[in-house]
C-alpha cells in the first residue's frame, strides 16, 4: 500500500508541481526593535482595518445574509498588530461551517481556527489575537448584556487586556448606496443596508467603550485561506496534531487550476527530501519529494496525521 | 575582547529588556558572532495565541 511510485507525468501532477515545488519564501525574520522600553499598552484609541479585512467583513457578512443559514449569527476573530494604542487588524479567520449558531447566539468552531492562525503566522509571529467580530440579527448595534458577560473575562488573554469588539447589523439605511463605505460616527461603518459598530473592552472595565475606526491599504492576510476553510476544518484536529509533533512543518494553498486545497510540508531529516500532502475538497494525496523530483505516494488514508506517520514508519523501514 | 563599560543609554535598554523578559516573556536577541545584545523581538508566542483563540467565548 506504502510503495513509494515513480508518477507518470500526468497533468494533474504537472499542474502541482507548479505548486509543491516552486520556491518557497522564506518566512520573513522577525523585526528587530529597539531595546526601549518594554511595551506599556495605554487604553486602545483606535482601530486601524487594513482594506483587504473591511472587504471581507462587509462581503462575507453579505454573503453569509445570502446563504441558507443567513438569518444565524456568525463571526470573524481578528488578528494583527497590537501597538501601544492602537489595533491594526491584518487578517480575519471565519466562524466556519461547523460554527454552533442560532438567530440569537454564535460559538466558533476554534479548533479551525486554531490552524488557520498558525497558518497565518508562519509569515509573521508577531500577529496576535485582537478581538472578535460578531453580526446581530435585529438593530442593536452595541455588544449585548450577555456578550459582556463573556468577554469582560476573555480580555485578560489579549495582548494589553483590551479587546476589539465589532458588531454587525443589517439594519442600515443606505444613503450612498451600496456603491462606498461612509463613516456616520467615528465607530460605525456602513455600506448599504450593513454597518459594522466598534467597540473596545479592557479588563475590569464595567463596559464597552465606542472605538473609532479607520482604514489603511493593506491585505487580509488570511483571506486566501477562506477558500479552504472547509478542508482546514475537516482536518483541523490532525493538522493541529502534526504541526505541534513534527519540526518544520508549513501550510500552503494549492495554486493548480484543477485543484484547490492545502499543502502541508513535513520535511525530513536527509537534505532536500520532504513529505507533501495535498488536501482537497473529496481527498487527501500523498507525496515524497527528493532532490526536486515529485514522487506520489500510494496511500489511501484519510486521516492525514495516521497517512504521514505510515509513509514515515514506510520510509524508516530497511530497503 | 571589549569590555568597556555600557554607556548610559546602553545601560537602559539592557535593563528594560530584561525587564521585558522577567514580566513580559519578551525575547532577548544576542548576536551570534560576538554575543553582543542585539535588542528585543515582537514575536508572540504560539500558546498565548492559541489560548485566546480557544477561550474566545459564546457571542449572542
Amino acid at each position: 500500500m506504502l510503495q513509494v511510485l515513480v508518477s507518470t507525468a500526468n497533468q494533474l501532477l504537472a499542474d502541482l508541481n507548479r505548486s509543491l515545488l516552486r520556491e518557497r519564501k522564506p518566512a520573513a525574520r522577525p523585526r528587530l526593535v529597539p531595546a526601549g522600553p518594554a511595551a506599556r499598552y495605554q487604553p486602545l484609541q483606535r482601530v486601524l482595518l487594513t482594506d483587504g479585512v473591511g472587504r471581507t467583513l462587509f462581503e462575507e457578512y453579505a454573503a453569509h445574509r445570502a446563504q441558507a443559514r443567513g438569518e444565524e449569527e456568525t463571526g470573524w476573530v481578528l488578528m494583527g498588530l497590537r501597538e501601544v494604542n492602537e489595533a491594526i487588524v491584518l487578517a480575519t479567520l471565519p466562524a466556519g461551517a461547523e460554527r454552533d449558531a442560532s438567530v440569537a447566539h454564535v460559538r466558533f468552531n476554534s479548533r479551525a481556527q486554531e490552524v488557520g492562525s498558525r497558518i497565518v503566522r508562519q509569515s509573521d509571529r508577531r500577529l496576535t489575537i485582537l478581538g472578535v467580530v460578531h453580526t446581530h440579527p435585529g438593530s442593536l448595534r452595541h455588544p449585548s448584556d450577555a456578550d459582556y458577560r463573556g468577554d469582560h473575562q476573555w480580555v485578560r488573554h489579549v495582548r494589553g487586556g483590551e479587546g476589539v469588539f465589532g458588531i454587525g447589523t443589517a439594519d442600515g439605511e443606505p444613503a450612498n448606496g451600496a456603491l462606498f463605505a461612509w463613516q456616520p460616527r467615528p465607530h460605525v461603518q456602513c455600506l448599504g443596508e450593513l454597518s459594522l459598530s466598534w467597540y473596545a473592552l479592557r479588563h475590569g472595565d464595567p463596559g464597552y467603550r465606542p472605538l473609532p475606526v479607520g482604514l489603511t491599504i493593506g491585505p487580509d492576510l488570511a483571506r486566501a485561506l477562506h477558500s479552504v476553510w472547509t478542508v482546514i476544518e475537516r482536518h483541523a484536529d490532525q493538522l493541529d496534531r502534526l504541526y505541534r509533533q513534527q519540526a518544520g512543518v508549513t501550510f500552503h494553498l494549492a495554486e493548480a487550476n484543477a485543484t484547490r486545497g492545502l499543502i502541508v510540508n513535513i520535511p525530513l531529516a536527509e537534505p532536500n527530501t520532504a513529505l507533501r500532502v495535498l488536501l482537497a475538497e473529496d481527498e487527501v494525496r500523498y507525496y515524497l519529494v527528493r532532490d526536486g523530483e515529485l514522487l506520489a505516494a500510494e496511500c489511501q488514508e484519510d486521516r492525514v496525521d495516521r497517512g504521514v506517520y505510515l509513509l514515515l514508519a514506510e520510509l524508516a523501514a530497511p530497503s | 575582547m571589549d569590555f568597556r563599560p555600557l554607556n548610559d543609554t546602553e545601560r537602559r535598554q539592557l535593563i528594560s529588556a530584561l525587564r521585558g523578559n522577567a514580566e513580559n516573556d519578551r525575547v532577548i536577541l544576542m548576536d551570534r558572532r560576538d554575543t553582543t545584545f542585539l535588542g528585543t523581538s515582537e514575536e508572540v508566542p504560539d500558546e498565548e495565541v492559541i489560548n485566546a483563540i480557544r477561550s474566545v467565548p459564546c457571542h449572542y
